[in-house]
Formats: C-alpha cells, sequence, structure tokens
C-alpha cells in the first residue's frame, strides 16, 4: 500500500514536470510561428512595393527622391535578419510607403485610376497585417518571457532549451507622439 | 471585464440547469411518480437538439438567413480585413458568406474555430468605412474564439427543451394523469405552487436564454477591441447601425440572436426579452475604452 503511495505522488510529480516543460515548448513555438507569421506579411508588402512604384512614377516623374527612399528602404529590410533589425527596416519602409502615398495626394489622375486603387487598398491591407502580426508576436513573446522568469516554469528553461525573446518594436514617430490627454 | 462576464455567463448557463431541475422537481411533486416517464422523453429531445445544433447549425443558419458562401476573387477587400482580423486573433481564417440585403448587418456560427462562418449582409459592406469593417469583422471573430456561437445553441435549446417539458406536463394535468396521484399528495399549498412552476418556468428560460446572449454581445465588443486595439472603428460601426433603421428582412426570432445588430424591431421588445443589449449602451462601453487607451 504504502509503495502505490509513493508510486502516485512520484508519477504526479513526473506529470507536473512534463507539464512545465511542455508549456515552455509550446509557448516558444507560438512565438516561432508569430515570427514566420510577420516574415511572410514583411514579404508580401516587399512585393508590391515594385509594382506601386511604377504605377506612381507613370504620372509623377518629378519625385525622385521619394521613389529612391522606398527603393533603399526595401532594399534594407530584405537583408535584415535580426529582430532588431527587421524591425528597423520595417519602420524606415513604413515611413517610407507614407511619404510616396503623400505624394499621390498631389496627383489628381493618379488617385482616380483603378490601378492605383487597388494597389492602396492592398497596400493598406498589407500594413495592418503587418501591425496586426507585430501585435500578436509580442503578445506571444510576452508570454513567453513571463514563463521563462516566473516560478514554477522558470525551473524548466535550461533543460528545455527555451530562452526569453526580443520584443519587436518599431522606431515608428507617429506611435511614438503622446497621447492627447483631455480632462 | 471579460474574466467578470465569462463568470456572469457560466451563472447564467447554471441558472438553466437549476431552472430545468426546479421543473422536474415540481413535475415529480405534482404527478407522483406517473411523471417521471417524460423526464427522459425531454431529455432526449434537448440532447437531439444541442446535438443537431452542434454539426448542422452554419448550414441550418445558412439556409434560414439565405447566405451564400464566396471565394477570395469574389471580394478580395473583405477576405483582406477578414485576413487582418485572423492574424491579430492567432484564429484560422473562417468561411465567409454574403446576405443580399440592403440592412446592415453581421453573423457568426459554426461549432467551434475550425469550423466557422462569418456572414455579411451587402448592406453592410455599402456603408461601412474600412475601420468599422474591421470593427465588426473583429466581433464576430470574438463570438467564434470565445465559442458563443456553441453556447447560445446550447442555451436555445435548453430553453426549448424547457418549454416542451413543461408544456407536455400542463397537459397530462388536464388530461387525468394527475388525478389517479391526487390522493397519494395531498398538499394542496404544494400543488399549487408546483402548477405555478410549470407555468412559469419557459418563461424565465426565455428571459435567461436573452440574458445570456446580451452578455455575449458586451463581452464579445470587449474582446473585438483586445483584436484591434481600435475601439473607435467598432464604435463608429455601432453609431451607423444606430443611425440605420432598415432591417434584416427576414425576422425569424429563432435566429435573432445570432446579428451583430438585433433585426426585431426594438420597439416591439422590452429591454428583458431582448437578446442584444441597447446598442447606446455598447457605444457607450466602447467610448470608455477609446479614452483609457
Amino acid at each position: 500500500m504504502k509503495t502505490l503511495i509513493v508510486l502516485g505522488i512520484l508519477a504526479l510529480i513526473v506529470l507536473f514536470f512534463i507539464a512545465q516543460y511542455n508549456k515552455l515548448i509550446r509557448l516558444n513555438i507560438a512565438v516561432n510561428e508569430a515570427w514566420a507569421q510577420i516574415e511572410v506579411q514583411l514579404k508580401r508588402r516587399s512585393d508590391l512595393i515594385p509594382n506601386l512604384v511604377e504605377t506612381v512614377k507613370g504620372y509623377a516623374t518629378h519625385e525622385k527622391t521619394t521613389f529612391d527612399a522606398v527603393i533603399t528602404a526595401r532594399a534594407k529590410a530584405t537583408t535584415a535578419s535580426t529582430v532588431a533589425d527587421v524591425a528597423a527596416a520595417d519602420g524606415m519602409l513604413t515611413q517610407a510607403l507614407r511619404g510616396l502615398l503623400a505624394v499621390a495626394e498631389a496627383y489628381p489622375d493618379l488617385k482616380a485610376s483603378a490601378n492605383f486603387l487597388s494597389l492602396q487598398e492592398e497596400l493598406s491591407t498589407t500594413e495592418n497585417k503587418v501591425a496586426f502580426s507585430r501585435q500578436f508576436y509580442n503578445d506571444n513573446v510576452r508570454s513567453l518571457n513571463t514563463a521563462v522568469k516566473t516560478v514554477p516554469t522558470n525551473l524548466f528553461s535550461g533543460i528545455a532549451k527555451v530562452s526569453t525573446r526580443e520584443f519587436y518594436e518599431v522606431e515608428d514617430p507617429q506611435s511614438r507622439q503622446a497621447p492627447n490627454v483631455k480632462f | 471585464m471579460q474574466a467578470a462576464n465569462r463568470r456572469k455567463t457560466i451563472g447564467l448557463l447554471a441558472g438553466m440547469g437549476l431552472l430545468t431541475g426546479i421543473v422536474v422537481y415540481a413535475a415529480l411533486t405534482y404527478f407522483g411518480s406517473s411523471g417521471v416517464a417524460i423526464v427522459p422523453v425531454a431529455v432526449g429531445i434537448a440532447l437531439i437538439g444541442v446535438w443537431g445544433s452542434y454539426y448542422g447549425s452554419d448550414k441550418l443558419v445558412l439556409t434560414m438567413t439565405g447566405a451564400k458562401e464566396i471565394q477570395e476573387s469574389d471580394n478580395p477587400k473583405l477576405f483582406g480585413l477578414v485576413q487582418e482580423v485572423c492574424i491579430a486573433s492567432g484564429l484560422k481564417l473562417p468561411k465567409i458568406a454574403i446576405v443580399v440585403d440592403s440592412a446592415p448587418n453581421a453573423f457568426a456560427t459554426g461549432r467551434n474555430p475550425e469550423h466557422a462562418l462569418i456572414a455579411f449582409t451587402t448592406g453592410i459592406l455599402d456603408v461601412m468605412e474600412r475601420d468599422e469593417l474591421q470593427g465588426v469583422i473583429a466581433h464576430e471573430m470574438s463570438h467564434v474564439a470565445n465559442r458563443d456561437t456553441l453556447v447560445s445553441a446550447v442555451a436555445a435549446t435548453t430553453a426549448g427543451a424547457i418549454a416542451i417539458l413543461s408544456d407536455v406536463l400542463t397537459r397530462m394535468m388536464w388530461f387525468g394523469g394527475a388525478r389517479r396521484n391526487r390522493d397519494s399528495n395531498s398538499n394542496p399549498l404544494l400543488i399549487v405552487f408546483s402548477l405555478l412552476i410549470l407555468v412559469l418556468a419557459p418563461i424565465a428560460a426565455v428571459l435567461l436564454k436573452s440574458a445570456i446572449s446580451r452578455k455575449r454581445e458586451s463581452l464579445a465588443d470587449a474582446t473585438a477591441v483586445s483584436f484591434t486595439r481600435n475601439p473607435a472603428g467598432l464604435r463608429a460601426a455601432l453609431e451607423v447601425l444606430a443611425r440605420d433603421s432598415t432591417v434584416v428582412q427576414q425576422r425569424s426570432t429563432s435566429v435573432a440572436h445570432i446579428w451583430i445588430e438585433s433585426p426585431l424591431d426594438s420597439s416591439s421588445v422590452s429591454k428583458l426579452f431582448s437578446t442584444h443589449p441597447p446598442i447606446q449602451e455598447r457605444i457607450a462601453a466602447l467610448r470608455a475604452m477609446e479614452s483609457l487607451g
């Protein structure tokens, strides 16, 4: 009888260990998947750019600096690999694209063209997807980092080879602005 | 807020269970053992109802609302918007359907997030801006994420089962079933009391069903904001719905609770029986979130 109780307790402890280990692995996989989603969306945006630049060029020939800014930012984004680099390039490209759309505002013919309108819709949905995949990634990193740093899961991070991950932080002057507080 | 809302829903579902128990107890008190036979029948009907709504709810709802499923090439903009919300929530892309109706409205159905379907009227796609539509989609995807489609199906069938049970028992009362046992159960007060419960229970069940649905609407608004982090979009969408006076053509009460805005004319339904919280209350709640954010 006693041995049965001891075995039962041991089994419970083993199950507890497995649960903690699996939780860390699961959270880590979720972060990897969220990261893959960011890459997919950044790639999509990158693929849209040549078409968009060509379309705008057709109407606005004298905006060379704006086009160059977009093309340089796009090239930087394709070579970045670490989280911080990708995030920085992403922020730059977002800025450059905003500049491109601002330029388009000055050309009514361009704004009215069906091709531009569909590209603009595709760009805005892709920008949203990038932003949401970023948000989803950061939420997952937050859960993982909390688990890695708190008891009891922190005791297993070494065995599971899971460590804290980097947040995806974009330098975007627009989102850095202090919110307007009214009383 | 979401945790509190979830607790209230569990409480309401428990209330549903308790109500069923009281009805059964009242039946047994009134009829003695001869009433027992009806209980498994009612429970069986309820189970078949729940099972049917679990597997067939999406198809049934499609037929009842006249929604037609569409592919990405039919409306790339709408698909883009739904994909955005799916990325934000980490949910699988649902099936998307369109109801040809000029009244702006939308609903979600399906037994679990893997078999979800969300539908929009052509009216809502015409009148709403990008951000507003995103808010509406986030609201519908919240119903999917919170498994509201399942909860409301269970609530509806439980309410239905109580109604059937109580109806059958009331009939038995007039057709002799009771007479045999009247001598063995001589307390008249208890009999009157049981009779009251049998009459009032179906009304209580409908009230509970509406309350569950109303809690779920507020919870879905809150979850939607946690997906998009943009309460202003959904708030603007609800304001559009509040201004709009057209209602969806088919007004079957049995599917009323699945729409984002109640298709029934609000003046004819009192607040207690309404499946949706007043739209102004929802707008005010979203405004409060905006001022926080």
